[in-house]
């Protein structure tokens, strides 16, 4: 037999999942503008059919629908396109990263109208001078002062991009802590989604916010998510904790390395180290994953962390590599090769004040044009940084060797205050072919070449970078298209609902008119 | 595809910056005049840039040497015109002094006369141009001539200006080769000769052919610096030429093609401003717009 509520029971029913329907919509209103937010659905049900199908099922015609229920509230989304966005972020991540320590190379090392490079002219045109003029004190004067550019324009330089090589150290302990940082907080998600899915229900909202988390995760390194299941009472949909993994470029698992444990709610800290450990000063070494260590060389996980080590400096084989250290090394050598020829050139000459003397200074050996200053080793390394010109050359232009050695008439070397022709030789140097760091090159063709790759670099970078930048943006476009709130369509359901509402109220009406005659009219006949 | 307001202003933003971008690039060129401002924007111009402002800077180098070896040969030359007259005036002074009816008196005033000349000559010698003596060789800071102190130029090095890329050319004049010990002293003699009453016609007209050969000296050296002065003109027009040729390299290189420039620049903001206007349009709009 049908109850006599009946109508009101399904009538309600119907209301309270309307109303449930427009509360979500509500809340997908509200979030249209929310990071991370993916729409949310109810799922409407239909409640069991009266009667069940029983011996003792009343004698009606057939099975009544009894209305709905909301089944359960869903998020949209597609993991399939999270997958794809990490993996695109990671190289995202490690280009871009790229592409920004470079193009603050670039920016010192400009060298399209004033650089190096002009000055380096500048100063062969002041040879030039000299050469043309050796008794002239104006020239060596000159002379003097633009050998004191070129080296104050490559410590400049080389400083320049020792100070962004510090930044960059102090950017890979912010990015580090970040990491840990970001690592912690799916850690606590990961938590509390456990101890609501058990009692079953969807933490909707707190997967949004989880994905978000792993997101920004995928632009630090390459990594794999794995879901674990929480068990309890978990709803078949529930997504359950995240296991993170490590993956190496091609997309393995890097040494079964686990960032975080959803099993165990546990992650693993990062840090990156040099050789003495402790604080980071010295090329990066390795870095530290909870207690395993892995050298820099086989971190090859794709993601700004790398590119930004990169930037800064590591080991490799023993060596030091790094975007900022193998400029550093070009410049040394650059500036040792060709400090050593041009003072052999300079010292062999004869200056004014050796002329007058009659004999050359330094028991023969004569000045040098440039030195290093102190603690340069004398080696290759920092001679850009610590080129000047030399004591003797400042303290008097006289000491400037323009002159070469000739003999005179009773055959004793001697030279002449009018001859250039050292000065010359000294200009020349530039263009002379020497080995550079095993590099046969002039100065001008050395330096256009270290120029150029960098430029290369730069350009490369930049491609690869808005190559990742456009791949992740279609993809996010995709996963928008799948999961962003449009306004347009929750306010087609809103209407929707409402009308449904409205539809239920009035069938509601309906029924307690119904009630009412037979509550307040039946039985009354003739009364 | 599903398409929602957050993707539209999503990608309407995106959309904007690159044109935006696009247009500074193209506002750069146009305020710089140079296709690139970074290298990396295109690695070969950059690079070649600094190769062709190098040879640009050596040539205007090269046209500065240069003006300083006009300096030099068109002082010797002065020097050298000036040095032929005196020798000839001597010659003129020896022919008359060479014809008997000369009294001692007379003689003695045209010993006056070529002794004021061989002062003139070692001032000659002597000429300094840009504050350095140029018939000393490479010796420029010291006298070649002192005739008080008996004095000669011994130096034989040559003053060379390096004028094209290797090319070094001498640009002074051998102080041996005019002005030489023999010259002076020949001098001398000639007035001692015309001081000595004893000394006869002939003996005088003997003299007349050692002074020939000086001002044959002269003139041959004279003659020499004007072909070297050819050469350096000659290497003048070059230096012209490649100095046309580097700058329209150069140019050709990096600067802007303006016209072209600012036509992608009105197209580029066509296009920004067709943008923008739609935007404004699309993203307004909802369907609660025409709700009730």
């Amino acid at each position: 037999m049908i109850s006599t509520f009946h109508g009101l029971e399904t009538m309600r029913r119907a209301l309270s999942t309307q109303q449930a329907a427009l509360y979500t919509t509500g809340h997908n209103i509200a979030n249209a503008n929310t990071p991370g937010y993916s729409r949310q659905r109810v799922n409407f049900t239909q409640t069991e059919a009266f009667p069940n199908p029983a011996f003792n099922k009343p004698g009606i015609p057939g099975q009544l629908g009894t209305g709905v229920k909301a089944g359960e509230i869903q998020r949209i989304r597609d993991s399939f396109l999270d997958l794809q966005f990490r993996g695109e972020n990671a190289k995202l991540g490690y280009w871009s990263t790229k592409y920004a320590a470079l193009e603050r190379m670039e920016d010192v090392m400009n060298e399209l109208d004033n650089g190096n490079a002009k000055v380096i002219n500048q100063f062969w045109q002041a040879l030039e001078d000299v050469s043309a003029n050796p008794e002239d004190a104006g020239a060596r004067a000159v002379l003097q002062q633009r050998g004191v550019a070129v080296a104050e324009a490559f410590n400049h330089t080389y400083e320049s991009i020792e100070t962004i090589q510090r930044d960059y150290r102090d950017q890979i302990g912010v990015e580090n802590s970040r990491v840990n940082s970001v690592l912690n907080q799916i850690n606590e998600i990961n938590k509390q989604i456990a101890s609501v899915e058990v009692h079953g229900l969807l933490p909707n909202d707190l997967y949004d916010k989880r994905d978000l988390l792993v997101d920004e995760l995928s632009q630090f390194m390459n990594i794999e998510v794995e879901r674990v299941p929480s068990g309890g009472n978990a709803k078949e949909m529930a997504e359950g904790r995240y296991t993170i993994h490590l993956l190496d470029n091609n997309g393995q698992r890097l040494n079964d390395i686990v960032l975080l444990d959803g099993s165990t709610f546990e992650y693993n800290e990062i840090s990156v180290t040099d050789a003495d450990g402790g604080q980071l000063d010295g090329p990066v070494t390795e870095i530290l994953i909870g207690g395993t260590a892995i050298a820099f060389e086989d971190f090859n996980s794709n993601g700004s962390l790398k590119a930004m080590i990169e930037a800064y400096g590591y080991m490799e084989g023993g060596e030091v590599k790094g975007i900022y250290n193998e400029m550093m090394q070009n410049l040394d050598t650059m500036i040792s090769v060709f400090v050593e020829e041009f003072n052999n050139v300079h010292s062999s000459g004869w200056s004014l004040s050796e002329i007058e003397a009659g004999e050359k200074a330094n028991g023969g050996a004569g000045y040098n044009f440039f030195e290093f200053a102190d603690p340069h080793g004398g080696g290759v390394q920092g001679s850009a940084k610590y080129l000047k010109v030399s004591e003797a050359i400042l303290s008097s232009t006289d000491n400037i060797a323009a002159a070469r050695e000739v003999l005179d008439e009773n055959g004793d070397p001697t030279a002449y205050a009018g001859d250039g022709s050292n000065a010359l030789n000294l200009a020349n140097v530039k263009g002379t072919q020497l080995n550079y760091g095993g590099q046969t090159a002039s100065l001008d063709s050395f330096y256009q070449g270290v120029i150029g790759r960098m430029a290369v670099g730069v350009s490369e970078a930049s491609n690869m970078t808005n190559n990742f930048q456009s791949l992740a943006n279609s993809i996010n476009e995709r996963r928008q298209a799948v999961s962003s709130v449009s306004l347009d369509e929750e306010l087609a359901n809103m209407i929707q609902f409402q009308h449904a509402y409205n539809a239920a109220a009035r069938n509601m009406t309906a029924v307690d008119e119904m009630l009412d005659t037979i509550i307040n009219g039946m039985g009354r006949v003739g009364r | 595809m599903r398409v929602t307001q957050s993707m539209i202003s999503t990608s309407t933003l995106r959309h904007l910056n690159t044109s935006m971008s696009q247009l500074k690039m193209y506002q750069d060129q146009l305020s710089t005049g140079k296709k690139i401002t970074r290298p990396s924007q295109d690695p070969v111009v950059a690079m070649n840039g600094m190769r062709y402002r190098t040879q640009l800077v050596e040539v205007q180098q090269f046209k500065r040497n240069l003006g300083e070896a006009y300096n030099w040969m068109d002082s010797a030359d002065s020097a050298l015109n000036d040095t032929t007259s005196a020798l000839q005036r001597i010659r003129e002074l020896t022919v008359q002094a060479s014809n008997d009816t000369y009294e001692e008196g007379q003689r003695g005033n045209i010993a006056e006369e070529v002794r004021q000349l061989k002062e003139h000559l070692e001032s000659l010698a002597n000429t300094k141009s840009n504050n350095k003596y140029i018939f000393n060789g490479t010796n420029t800071t010291n006298k070649p001539v002192d005739l008080e102190n008996d004095t000669f130029s011994t130096n034989t090095h040559d003053v060379e200006l390096e004028l094209l890329k290797g090319v070094k050319v001498p640009v002074n004049v051998s102080p041996q080769n005019v002005f030489s010990q023999q010259m002076f002293n020949d001098i001398q003699q000639l007035e001692n000769m015309l001081m000595n009453e004893d000394t006869t016609a002939e003996e005088l007209s003997a003299m007349l052919d050692t002074v020939d050969g000086h001002i044959n000296n002269a003139i041959n050296e004279r003659a020499a610096l004007g072909a070297r002065v050819n050469r350096v003109e000659m290497m003048d027009q070059r230096l012209q030429d490649q100095k046309v040729l580097a700058t329209r390299i150069m140019s050709d290189n990096e600067d802007a093609d303006l016209a072209e420039v600012i036509t992608q620049l009105l197209t580029q903001e066509n296009v920004h401003r067709a943008a923008l206007s739609s935007s404004s349009r699309i993203i307004q709009p909802s369907l609660l717009d025409f709700l009730r």
